[in-house]
Parts: C-alpha cells; structure tokens; sequence
C-alpha cells in the first residue's frame, strides 16, 4: 500500500513541475506592464522603477521563475496585483468550498453512475438499460449551469426545500452545508454519472461473461455475492482507470456551476482574476488546481490498484 | 469541459442501436442542423425584432403572440435574440474549432515525424495541458488575451488542438513505419513530401469523427465561459449571455431560462448524434454482421418423445445422479426456441467417473450445465428429471438451488486462470465458500482452506493461499479450483475439460489428482472431455455424445474393445497413438451438425459410412448392459480401432 502510494506519486511529481513552469512563463507573457496594471499611469517613473525593482522584474524569468517556485514550496504564492491580499490566504479561504462541492458531486456521480450501469448491465435492453443509455446520450447535451438554474427554478424558487444560492461552512452547520451543496452537486454529479454509467454498464457486460462469475454461481454464491462482490470489483477496474478524469472535469465544472448559486469558491476568484489579470493569483490558482488534480489521480490510482491485484507493485 | 478524446467512442454503436439508430431521429438532427444554419445566415431577414432594442415597459413578459418567446429584463424580444445566437453559436464552432485543426495536426504531424526531443518536450506540455480542467486552461489563455468571443474561441481551439495533435501524432508513429513509407524513402522522397503525399490522406477519417467529437465540445464550453462572462460580451446575443441573464432573474421569471437551454441542448445532441453516425460509417466501415444461423426444420415435437429411453441406461442402483429424458431448448433469433440437448438419460453413482465424450458442438458442456441450473440466458430445460441424490433438481426454486450447488455438486471449469477470480486471492476464495456455504468464521475457514490446498498437492499451503490467480501456474490454479470445488464435500463433481487448457505434463498429476480425491471423498464425478485417452484414464463408463443426444455407452474397456456406434468407432480411429505415427490420423468427415439442422432420423447419418434407408427414422437408444442408438448396430461388426 505505502509502496503504490509512493511509487504513484514519484510518477506524478514531473506534472506538477511541468505546469508550474507552463503557466510561470505563459503569464508572463502578458502583454500590458503589471506595473501599469497596479498603480496605472498616473505614478511617477520613479515610483514604476520602484514597484518593479520591488516585483523583482527587473530580473530575468528563470531566476523570478524559481524565486516564486521556491517561496510556494513554503505555501506562500505572492500577493494578488488588484488588492494586495496574499494568494494563499484568498485560494486557502475558498479551496472547501470548491472542494466540498467537487466531492459531493463526485460521491453523487459515482454513486447514481455505479447503480444504474449494474441495473443496465443486469438486464440488457430492459427498460433501466434504455433509459440509462438515452440518459447518457442526453446528459451529455446538457449544460450542467443550465441543469443548475433548471434546479433552482424547481427545487428553491418554487418548492422551497433547498436555498437558490450562497454556501454555509460545514463547520457552521453541517445540516445547512448539505442542505447549500445538493443543488449544485446535483447539478454538477448527475451529468457524470451518465458517463459513468455508460462505462459501468459495458465494463459488467463484459464481467458477467467470464468464466469466475460462472464459476462462483456454480459454488453456490447467492446472485448478490456474485453480482456486487464477485463481478462489481472486476468491473470498477476501467472506470476507476478513467474515473480521475471525470472527477477532474467536475472541478472544472465546479468553477462554472458556482456562478448559478453565487457560491464564493475557486470559480469567482478565477473569474475575477482574469478581467483584472490579476497573475499571481491565476499563477497561483492553476498551481493548486494541478495539485488537487495530483492528489485526485493519486487517490484513484491508490484505489485501481487496490482493485487489481496485476497493477500493484511487486 | 475537457478536450474530448476519441477514446470514449466505445459507447457509439450501443447508442446508436437506441437512439441514433431510428433512422427518424437521425433526420431530425440533420434538420436541426439546417435549421441552424440557415438561422445563423439569414438571422437579420428573420428576426421580428432587434435584438438589441430595449423596451422597459415590457420586460420580463411570457410568451404572447406579439413577443412568441416573451422578453427579458430589459423588454428585448427573446426569440430575436435566440435567432443571433445561432449565428454565434455557429461562428464559435467554426472559429474553435478550425484553430484547433490548424494548430494542432502540422504540429502533431510535425512532432510524430521528428520524433526525439521535439516530440519529448510537446508531449509533456500536452499532458500538462490536458491533466488540469480544460475550464482553468481556457482562464489562463484568457487572462492573457483579454475577454470576448472571438478570444474565447482562440482559447478553446488552443485548448482543443491538444486532442488533434495527439490523434496526427497517432497517425504518423502508425504510418511512418508501414511498408510504403519506409520505400517512399527509400526512393528518395524529401520528408514535407512523404507528409503530405502518403501520410496525411490517413488522418482525414479520425480527424473529421474528432471534428465532430470538438463541435459538440466547443458549443458547451462557449455557452459556459459566455455565461461566466469571459466570453461573448453583453450587450451582444449568445446562448451562454442569455442564460447569465436568465441566472440574475431566476425567481422573478425562471422562463428566461429555457429557450437558451433547449437551443444548446438540441444543437449538441444533434451534432452528438450525427458525429455518432459519421463515426460509425467512418470507424467501421460496413459492419461485418455475424450473420444469424439459420434455423432450418424446426423441431416439432414439443411432448417428449415417445420412445423415450426409460430407465434404459441409468440401471444403476442408488445413482448420485440420474437424469432421464432431458431436454434443453435454446431461444432461436425468430422467438421460438431448438432444441440443443434431446432424450438424455445417464445415472452415475458414489465413487464411479462417467466420462461424457463428443466433439465440441455436442452438448455435452451445455449438460453439466444444466445439472447445475446455470445455461444461461434463452437457455432452459423443458422436459426430463434431474434428479441428486434422490431430489429432482428440476423443481427446486433459484435459492434452493442456490444451496445444493457448491453443497451438493460443485464444477470444475476448462481454464483454470479465467475461473477463479482475479480480484481476490485464492485462499480468500475458497474461504468464502466455506464461510458462506458451511457458516465457518473467518479463523475456522482459513485453517480449513490451507489443509484443503495442501491436499489438492500444492506446497507452502499458507504461502500460496495469500496468491493472486495471475501468481500461479495453470496447473496450480486448476489444483485451487479443484479445492474450492471440494470445499463442502459435494456428493457430485463435474469436469468440465478440467485437463484441456493444461501442459501436457500437467494433465497427468491433475488426472492422479482427481482418481485419489475421489478415492477419499468417495463422489461420483462426470467428466465432461473430448479427449478419448483422457476418459480411458480416469472413468469407470463413457457416454459418448453427438449433436445433443447419446449414442453410446459402454464400461470403458467394452468401449474401447468394441464400439458399436460408428460415430464411436470414428472418434476411437481418431485418436492419436504414441506408437504408430506415419499414417495419417483419420478424421471423421464433415463436422456436427448445428442445433435446428439436425435429421429427424439419425443425426450422424449424413457423416456415416454405413447408412441406410432405415436411418431415416427416429432411431432409439437400444441395450441393457451397454448402449447404443444405431439400427445396424448388431448386424455391423465394428472391429476395435485398436
């Protein structure tokens, strides 16, 4: 176990390095003068060689490059251009509420996607199989903010059973945080859980015509045994194998579905960031967006080789 | 939003056969697509209004015959503004994806052809690219760019490109090492000119299935950044725009909402389910059907037949098994249902192996399948008793049955690696049948797994109880099955080809394995092989099968001795003789006849060198002793192979 987790790791490492020097050199290529950005045209030269000496742009990109590298090793990601505030502290204060709702849409996806793509793969052509294939084929045609304003339309504008936006720390309320993160979790799991029902329900097909699943209906297993423990492990194989993706997909939605709550997560301050090229912030923010992608492939490779004996290391 | 990848097109053809596959459908996105198009053209002649023109007395409206789609917060006619935003919408598809063509195929052209470290240092950066949410990635370009639609499109086609490099780089390392590349090489021709010349007619059927995948992609991700402002700008029409507007006023008049979704919805299933069928007709060609057997003559009878054998052939006193007169029937395509096995007698009793013994195609698999309930799918059988240990199997309900099989009568499959299950360790599998079947706890189940994998003849019981199946041999694997098999102590074991898939060296212990297994548990075991000197080995009597019935059964040495059947005698001639090599092995002529194509008279008799008229005829399964299903039986004296 502790030698699958480090062998991963070792190999996502180059990922992170690799992004950070593509989004280090690719912002600095922006065109207009942060300088100019801060303090305008109105400074003095004086004050414009100042801030830049203070910037550190006088020097060249390799040597700012690893400057910058070095202090966010130690957590410190620079300060925003716009107002001063430190990168960390704006990304950290945000990062679970994004988080919180990548996960819940996760669990959702996983868990709707899992269950139907068994109850397809169990009766193929049955009604559960149609409907998870047109659910798919239409999930995929649907934008998930335009699901989430469709839910809000429902489910908090008409019903009244869940808030139409904001978010409450599940330190403050557990209740109020689940009752803030369903719509958009919702909005943002069920999408995926098409895809992954559609892989689901291939990978079982194919499970269920092997010869062990034979086998252990003919040592007398119960259907469940054989069906949840026997075929369902093997399945979750491949879709473990691409579930990474999936989930990283659903952060990327989680930036866009939190405008439709007002929710105040990574999304708002990415947004923000780009109209007011904000570049230590969006360097920042992409720096802990590829580690929470690291930390995401490391949690299902962990998982893939825990379900697939031939993918451990020996 | 993540670059879409060609990968995923496992699911087309499924899809397809649901909802591309009507035909009806196919033509109702075709037309959407017109439709657009012709919209996003003609956009300035069709709009009843601007869509631009405020009138603030009438916001907000529902739909009425002047305004057919109502007006948003600041009195624009809705539908007018649906209408400009097909031409955005086409445009950002157009743009998006264009770029992403452009940039990406000469570079993945460039770097698959290259190769080193060009290749290297480009693939790293795509994989950096396309392991973050393609959202962030598209806010990156963005923040460089500024916003607006024609900016946000050079972000997605960046974004894009990183599929269409990845498929041209594909398609070069494929191509550049095929026969008439390395010749146009040879020859002389200069590297610009094999490129265009002979390796990018190859990419244009992936890239254009990817043109669709990106479309569908591309018209997603502008609606999204449109609606979180990076890209079309407002006061301008688009789909995304008009959904932003429609959030900000969702509890005073939530219908805003809907025309934008419904156009994007409908555009992109569209696009989706056409890409669908240009994939299908691209990536496979014209499907190579398997074509559906024919089923010739039905078979009529659906009483059992009326001669059946009896008790002819299971005279035995006391059997573990005894099935008389089965029958098993699988669905045909046209809904009605062949008969796969017919008339099937044979008893077995405690301590004696019978070997059942025909060609593949035979049915004789299919009949330890059905002892155990478990066909399958179209699959049943409709006459005849199974009867275990004086219970008729039969009659039992799907959990009873699930209590006699691994207590009662356990199988033994073909291929060891595939049956036992590659997730779990061996010992846990076993275990498992103990626990469940025999309520042993975990510490109880353990003790017993490792005796019952030390008796089956595999060192360090312990050690090995820990491994994967893919950690052990064929043979040791069989050994494991064997003693799962074993763990309740059936009364009955079936074989199923146990020895088949096995080194030649491996057979034999397996084979002493099962004559000393069955001489301490004492069960009755049917061995299910085609291999006659494997059944000479271990059984005590051979069935011999041929299309779905009996023709012969015999104590082994009378079999051997003399067979009475011909197809027997075919099969006994076949056999391979260590001693004898120069002539050639005889082979019987033709092969076994498909369910629903058998004869109504005897169904070797079309491969028989002794048929005669009387064949024609239903022919019954005839002795006491020994059995035979030929009407030239005693009057033909069939000398011995041997």
């Amino acid at each position: 176990m502790f030698r699958l987790v480090f062998q991963r790791l070792l190999a996502l490492a180059p990922l992170l390095f690799i992004v950070s020097v593509l989004t280090f050199s690719f912002t600095s290529l922006l065109p207009s003068d942060p300088v100019d950005l801060i303090i305008g045209d109105t400074g003095t030269q004086e004050q414009h060689e100042m801030l830049r000496e203070r910037l550190g742009l006088n020097q060249p990109i390799v040597v700012r490059y690893f400057q910058w590298l070095g202090r966010a090793v130690q957590g410190d990601l620079g300060t925003s251009f716009f107002n001063s505030v430190s990168v960390t502290g704006a990304v950290m204060q945000r990062l679970p509420v994004t988080l919180s709702l990548t996960l819940v849409s996760a669990l959702i996806a996983i868990a709707v996607g899992v269950a139907a793509g068994v109850a397809a793969a169990l009766r193929p052509r049955s009604w559960v199989d149609r409907a998870a294939t047109v659910g798919a084929t239409i999930g995929q045609a649907i934008p998930n903010f335009w699901f989430g304003l469709l839910l809000v339309a429902i489910f908090a504008v008409n019903l009244r059973w869940f808030p139409a936006t904001g978010f409450t720390p599940i330190s403050v309320s557990p209740w109020d945080w689940l009752r803030s993160v369903t719509l958009p979790a919702l909005a943002l799991g069920l999408s995926s859980s098409a895809a992954i029902a559609r892989q689901v329900r291939s990978a079982m097909v194919g499970v269920l015509q092997q010869d062990y699943i034979r086998a252990a209906r003919a040592q007398g297993l119960s259907q469940r045994r054989v069906i949840l423990r026997h075929a369902l492990t093997n399945a979750m194989v491949p879709v473990v194998a691409v579930l990474s993706f999936q989930i990283t997909g659903l952060l990327g939605g989680a930036l866009i579905v939190e405008q439709v709550f007002s929710i105040n997560g990574l999304g708002t301050l990415a947004i923000g960031a780009v109209r007011q090229q904000d570049i230590p912030m969006i360097q920042g923010l992409v720096l802990v967006m590829v580690a929470l992608v690291v930390v995401v492939q490391l949690a299902t490779d962990v998982v893939y080789g825990l379900l697939n004996p031939k993918a451990r290391p020996s | 939003m993540t670059p879409p990848s060609t990968d995923s097109a496992s699911a087309p053809s499924r899809r397809r056969r649901w909802v591309g596959g009507s035909s009806a459908i196919v033509a109702v996105a075709a037309g959407v697509l017109v439709l657009l198009a012709l919209l996003a053209l003609l956009a300035d002649v069709v709009t009843p209004y601007d869509p631009l023109k405020q009138n603030l007395i009438k916001a907000l409206q529902w739909p009425s015959a002047s305004h057919w789609l109502g007006t948003d917060d600041l009195g624009r006619d809705v539908f007018s503004r649906l209408i400009y935003g097909c031409r955005i919408a086409v445009i950002a598809a157009a743009e998006a994806t264009t770029i992403a063509v452009l940039l990406g195929v000469p570079i993945g052209l460039f770097i698959g052809y290259r190769g080193g470290w060009w290749d290297w240092v480009v693939m790293r950066v795509v994989e950096a690219i396309v392991s973050i949410p393609g959202i962030m990635v598209a806010i990156v370009i963005l923040a460089l760019l500024g916003t607006g639609l024609h900016k946000a499109m050079i972000a997605l086609g960046i974004l894009f490109s990183t599929s269409f490099l990845r498929l041209a780089r594909g398609v070069v390392l494929a191509e550049r090492e095929e026969v008439y590349v390395r010749s146009a090489r040879v020859v002389g021709a200069s590297d610009s000119r094999i490129l265009l010349r002979h390796i990018f007619p190859n990419i244009a059927p992936p890239l254009i299935v990817q043109v669709t995948l990106t479309v569908g992609a591309v018209l997603l991700a502008e609606a999204g950044l449109s609606f979180i402002g990076l890209g079309v700008q407002p006061p301008d029409a688009s789909w995304g725009t008009m959904l932003s507007t429609a959030a900000a006023f969702m509890d005073l008049h939530w219908f805003l909402a809907i025309p934008p979704g419904i156009a994007i919805i409908v555009t992109v299933l569209s696009v989706n389910l056409i890409g669908d069928v240009i994939r299908d007709s691209i990536g496979r060609g014209i499907a190579v059907g398997v074509r559906p057997g024919t089923p010739a003559a039905r078979f009529e009878s659906a009483a059992p037949p009326a001669e059946a054998a009896g008790p002819v052939g299971v005279a035995i006193d006391n059997p573990v098994l005894r099935v008389e007169g089965l029958q098993v029937m699988v669905a045909a395509r046209d809904g009605g249902e062949i008969p796969v096995i017919t008339d099937l007698s044979l008893g077995i009793a405690k301590g004696e192996t019978l070997g059942l013994v025909g060609e593949s195609g035979s049915g004789k698999t299919l009949t330890g399948l059905a002892i155990l309930g478990l066909m399958g799918t179209g699959v049943r059988t409709t006459h005849g008793s199974i009867a275990l240990n004086g219970r008729e199997l039969r009659s039992l309900s799907s959990s009873q049955m699930e209590d006699v099989r691994g207590n009662e009568v356990a199988m033994v499959f073909q291929d060891p690696t595939t049956s036992l299950n590659p997730a779990f360790t061996v010992g846990s599998q076993i275990a498992e049948v103990l626990r469940t079947k025999k309520g042993m706890n975990r510490k109880e189940a353990w003790e017993r797994v490792v005796e019952l994998i030390h008796r089956v003849g595999i060192p360090r019981p312990e050690e090995r109880a820990r491994a994967y199946p893919h950690e052990l041999s064929g043979g040791m694997a069989q050994r494991i099955a064997i003693a799962r098999a074993l763990s309740c102590n059936p009364s009955l074991l079936i074989a199923d080809e146990p020895t088949t898939a096995l080194d030649v060296t491996v057979q034999q212990e397996i084979l002493d394995l099962f004559r000393d297994l069955q001489d301490e548990f004492g069960m009755a075991i049917l061995f299910v092989t085609h291999d006659l000197a494997v059944a000479a080995d271990v059984c005590d009597r051979i069935s011999v099968m041929y299309a779905g019935e009996m023709v012969e059964m015999a104590g082994v040495d009378q079999l051997f001795a003399m067979p009475r059947h011909p197809y027997t005698r075919g099969l006994l001639t076949a056999m391979p003789h260590a001693s004898d090599r120069n002539p050639p092995l005889p082979t019987i002529r033709g092969s076994v006849p498909r369910p629903g194509s058998w004869a109504t008279g005897c169904r070797f008799s079309n491969r028989c060198d002794f048929r005669t008229a009387a064949c024609d005829r239903r022919i019954p399964l005839m002795g006491r002793e020994r059995l035979v299903r030929c009407v030239r039986a005693d009057e033909l004296v069939l000398e011995a192979a041997q």
